[in-house]
């Protein structure tokens, strides 16, 4: 019998090609669509699960109050690890103090690389379980060591061991290879670690010991709680450890424990609350995927039911022959399912196809793992829920026919498949419409954000970071001979890039300060002239200037900070920093966006360069010469002459800009994309439809222009319910879509107003798709011979 | 060879047309004895095609008794109606209905898988029928690929393979020429000769010549 079904199943797909092509294409495309999204989302949800201690590790965290809000941060002091491993040791197994990850140059006899790596405890080794594959896991206990992964190992040293070879970091430190280690895994927040050194190395070198108190919080701190404790019960146990340690800290400091298993998706914080973070957009595409899903089996429902015309007198025949009810359904599943079974397998090849473009799109490697179980009974399960949705109802209603009048020819007369269908279509119509408002309100907050004047000039505006001391020493030689280049214009210093900035200070005093205020100020150190190579804008006061000597304990401040302050006349007043001395305010810089564009501005001081704080060579290029390939050789050469240890690296400012933006436009492609896969499917069930309604409408039409009736009133009498069917999807569209719309946008506080021009263009997109699709079948019926469609009676 | 197939027992049809009722079938007595060929003959509305249909319990009657070898057909439940009709009566109709997707050999086959006759028994069965109707060379031909004639002989060899006891053909020969129609309606005296009892509804008195006994209808009733 299944042999049958089969049988009659390919044959009514080879003789139906048609609707086969409609049916399966939108199957496939859902499907493709689905398969990539549950492979991101798989890939997701499993960051980090592949390190061995996933559940027992996590990041020591602080709250702390500023100015009414609490800001939670990773940073630590050096001195927090030594006192959870001492005075706490029956809750860890093990806490280490590392780095952050950071790019560094390896120099293996004259020859450089860039690596990633970090500086931590050697603990390290046993809390993320290295697997060492030479040397052992205490090598880090050599203060002169370094383990490197394999992926390095192999990279530096081909097939030769590694083990005892001198490596410098950074062109000033000098170590040697005591291990390596397997790489971890890619889908964590350790990949890519291409060492780790021993962070006693790091601490002496630098002098940390002296330098460095409880308020420079510049380290992680990783934590292995007991097996016996719970993360919930040692967080509360740490809390006050900061604060107690550290009594002159009036940031109300708290500690808590961070599991790794939040540290990808939920890693946002608002006011000392977690927030959420990815995991939204796991949610934001899990539901776009299931809404696809969804889509795709409407799209079959419509198209089968469609179909049941044709297959009408099939099922008469069959049930006179003593076929029951039964045995029909199980025919039309089987049917169904070998459309599906085929669109999966499509599917799949073509999800594989395009996974490298996706994975470009997403930034992620995702991959088909086709030799996991879970992967196979995950597609098993899809294709069933597929099949469950999108054929059980086409079979029972097909074999509901009564015979006789199924051998007649005659439609089904109770009118409820039709009803169904049109819910079905403006279930379709309002997702499409929700995702296409979607899509058009990321596009038009990136562009807004894009418009946003940023209060400064970062055209042709190139950093080189400084390295190493030398640089820093002849920075006044490299400015020279940069300047004598005809296309170079100006050559500056600065601590932070003006398009990122991230030091923020505290310590500040100033007339009319409320005691309690707890403020906090981002600062710049730039060299003279940073001003006015950035072209930025002085509202009162003046710049900076060489021929005030007092100038080295002055402050710019831009409108946010005179805010902040609550200075009424900033110019002349003085801020006292950290007892450094007094600054005087001599100047108000328009407001600059120095963080992201989708941030608000922040108070900003800008202060002369003192000491050893500069980090990047900035350098304007000559804008009438304009050759910027020329300028950067320039740049090439003088920095190689004065650094010929390290590579030379450059950004452009305005790449750096547009790097802010990579988050929104990838939400903005993937859901664009998804908007028009859903867009095409509906399209595929608005053919259905039509089809099917011209069908049944074939003998009044026929008698219409029989009478007289002109193809353009025939158009018009098949095009108008779709017309109802689209608006009535609006109204329900259009709510929806404003609601997620601005709850997306909650998230920036630099942000549009939904705009009503986006569902008036959402619509208008709607409905002109549907009336070209509708039209295709509807001139179709109007143009055909009227004695032809008659006949058939 | 004088058993009772069927019998009516004032039989009434009615359906509702908006909000007039219409009497299609009105108070049918005819009783069918095995063996027997009866022509159904009357003006087109006259009730044949319902009275067969209702025969057939693809239709069932709104009123009235109707037996079938000895079982109440009008008290049955539809599962226990399509069990009977399954195993005891074969169709055939005008426009033929053969499956277009299935060959030949597999339309005349159908039946026997809804009986759930085993694969080689119902090979066998096929290979038969093949034989008798002569047929055996287009039996892997699709049913477009036939004539009319051709048509309507697997119909009828499909209504045969189940080994019905009655077969009930509506206008079998009214899509055909003459020739085939002689054709056809020889083979039907042919079967009914061999025991097949036959009801044929037809507006052909030379096709009613086959049979034994005319019954006339007329609005619905029987008129002799």
């Amino acid at each position: 019998m299944i042999r049958a079904h089969f049988k009659i199943g390919i044959r009514n797909v080879l003789k139906n090609k048609g609707f086969f092509a409609l049916n399966a294409g939108g199957l496939i495309i859902g499907l493709t669509s689905v398969i990539l999204i549950s492979l991101w989302v798989r890939s997701e949800l499993s960051y980090n699960k592949e390190l061995s201690n996933y559940n027992t590790i996590a990041s020591v965290m602080q709250n702390r109050t500023f100015a009414g809000e609490i800001d939670t941060n990773i940073g630590q002091a050096m001195q927090l690890a030594p006192i959870l491993r001492n005075e706490y040791d029956n809750h860890f197994k093990h806490v280490v103090t590392s780095t952050r990850r950071r790019d560094f140059e390896i120099t293996y006899n004259k020859n450089i690389v860039l690596a990633k790596g970090r500086f931590a405890e050697p603990d390290i080794a046993h809390l993320l379980d290295l697997e060492m594959i030479e040397g052992d896991r205490t090598a880090l206990n050599d203060i002169s060591s370094v383990l490197i992964s394999e992926s390095t190992s192999k990279s530096i040293f081909g097939d030769d061991s590694p083990i005892g070879e001198a490596l410098k970091l950074n062109s000033n430190l000098d170590v040697k290879v005591t291990g390596v280690y397997k790489d971890l895994p890619k889908n964590s927040s350790f990949e890519k670690l291409n060492f780790i050194a021993p962070w006693e190395r790091l601490k002496t070198s630098q002098n940390y010991e002296k330098r460095l108190g409880w308020g420079n919080r510049w380290f992680q701190v990783f934590a292995q709680i007991d097996d016996n404790s719970s993360l919930a019960n040692v967080s509360k146990i740490i809390k006050d450890i900061a604060k107690d340690n550290n009594a002159k800290d009036t940031g109300n400091p708290e500690l808590f424990l961070f599991p790794m298993s939040k540290w990808h998706l939920y890693s946002e914080f608002k006011n000392g609350l977690s927030v959420g973070g990815k995991i939204e957009y796991v949610i934001l595409f899990s539901i776009i995927g299931i809404f696809i899903l969804l889509l795709a089996c409407i799209n079959f429902i419509n198209l089968t039911t469609a179909n049941a015309l044709k297959r009408g007198k099939e099922v008469g025949v069959r049930k006179t022959l003593g076929s029951s009810r039964k045995q029909l359904i199980f025919q039309f599943f089987t049917e169904s399912f070998i459309i599906i079974l085929f669109s999966f397998c499509i599917a799949l090849v073509l999800a594989s196809i395009i996974l490298p473009q996706f994975n470009t799109i997403t930034l992620k490697e995702v991959f088909m793992p086709f030799n996991k179980l879970s992967f196979w009974i995950a597609s098993f399960l899809l294709i069933i829920i597929t099949a469950v949705l999108s054929s059980l109802y086409p079979s029972v209603y097909l074999s509901s026919f009564r015979p006789v009048k199924a051998l007649k020819g005659a439609n089904d007369n109770n009118k409820s498949p039709l009803v169904l269908r049109k819910t079905l279509i403006v279930t379709q119509f309002v997702i499409s419409s929700v995702l296409i408002i979607g899509t058009l309100t990321v596009v038009s907050q990136i562009n807004h954000v894009k418009d946003r004047p940023i209060g400064f000039n970062k055209d042709l505006l190139v950093s080189v970071p400084i390295n190493n001391d030398n640089v820093l020493q002849s920075f006044e030689s490299i400015k020279n001979e940069l300047l004598q280049s005809t296309y170079i214009d100006q050559v500056t210093a600065s601590d932070v890039k003006v398009t990122s900035t991230y030091t923020t200070n505290g310590g500040f005093d100033w007339k009319g300060k409320d005691p309690n205020f707890e403020e906090e100020f981002y600062t710049i150190r730039a060299t003279h002239g940073f001003g006015k190579m950035i072209d930025w804008e002085i509202l009162e006061g003046r710049d900076f200037s060489e021929s005030f000597a007092s100038d080295s304990l002055a402050f710019l401040v831009n409108e946010t900070a005179v805010k902040y302050m609550n200075l009424e006349n900033p110019i002349g007043e003085y801020i006292d920093w950290g007892g450094d001395g007094d600054y005087k305010i001599i100047g108000v810089v328009k407001d600059m966006v120095t963080l992201s564009p989708f941030d608000p501005i922040v108070p900003t001081l800008y202060v002369l360069h003192q000491g050893d704080y500069l980090n990047f060579v900035n350098i304007k290029i000559d804008s009438n010469a304009n050759n910027v390939e020329a300028a950067i050789d320039k740049i090439e050469t003088v920095f190689k002459k004065y650094n010929p240890e390290n590579l030379f690296s450059y950004t452009f400012l305005d790449d750096e800009y547009q790097e802010n933006f990579i988050a929104e436009k990838r939400t903005a492609r993937l859901v664009g994309i998804f908007s028009i896969v859903a867009i095409f499917i509906s399209c595929l069930g608005v053919l259905g439809l039509s089809t099917y309604m011209a069908i049944q409408r074939k003998k009044e039409i026929g008698i219409r222009k029989v009478l007289g009736a002109s193809i353009q009133s025939i158009w018009k009498l098949l095009s108008k319910q779709f017309i109802m069917l689209v608006v009535i999807s609006l109204l329900i569209a259009i709510p929806i879509g404003y609601y997620f719309s601005s709850q997306w946008l909650m998230e920036y506080s630099y942000r549009i107003n939904i705009n009503f021009w986006i569902f008036v263009l959402a619509g208008s997109v709607i409905l002109g798709i549907t009336m070209v699709t509708v039209s295709f079948q509807a001139i179709k019926t109007a143009i055909a011979n009227p004695v032809d469609s008659l006949k058939t009676e | 060879m004088t058993n009772s197939l069927l019998s009516l027992n004032e039989a009434t049809k009615t359906v509702n047309s908006g909000s007039n009722k219409v009497t299609l079938l009105d108070n049918i007595d005819l009783q069918v004895k095995e063996g027997e060929f009866i022509s159904l003959m009357g003006p087109s509305g006259s009730g044949k095609s319902t009275l067969l249909n209702c025969i057939g319990m693809l239709d069932s009657f709104t009123g009235g008794g109707y037996t079938f070898l000895g079982e109440p057909v009008h008290s049955m439940k539809e599962k226990n109606r399509s069990k009977l009709y399954k195993e005891y009566i074969g169709f055939v109709f005008q426009a033929y209905h053969l499956i277009d997707e299935l060959k030949v050999w597999e339309n005349i086959e159908t039946p026997l898988l809804y009986k759930n006759v085993k694969s080689s028994e119902r090979k066998a069965l096929v290979a038969d029928m093949l034989d008798r109707f002569n047929i055996v060379g287009k039996k892997d031909l699709f049913p477009q690929q036939l004539s009319g004639g051709q048509q309507q002989l697997v119909g009828i060899a499909r209504a045969l393979i189940g080994e019905p006891k009655l077969i009930l053909a509506d206008e079998p020969t009214g899509n055909l020429n003459s020739k085939q129609s002689t054709e056809i309606m020889e083979l039907f005296s042919k079967l009914n000769k061999e025991g097949v009892t036959i009801i044929q509804a037809t507006h052909s008195e030379n096709n009613a010549s086959y049979g034994s006994r005319v019954v006339n209808l007329l609005d619905g009733k029987i008129v002799s």
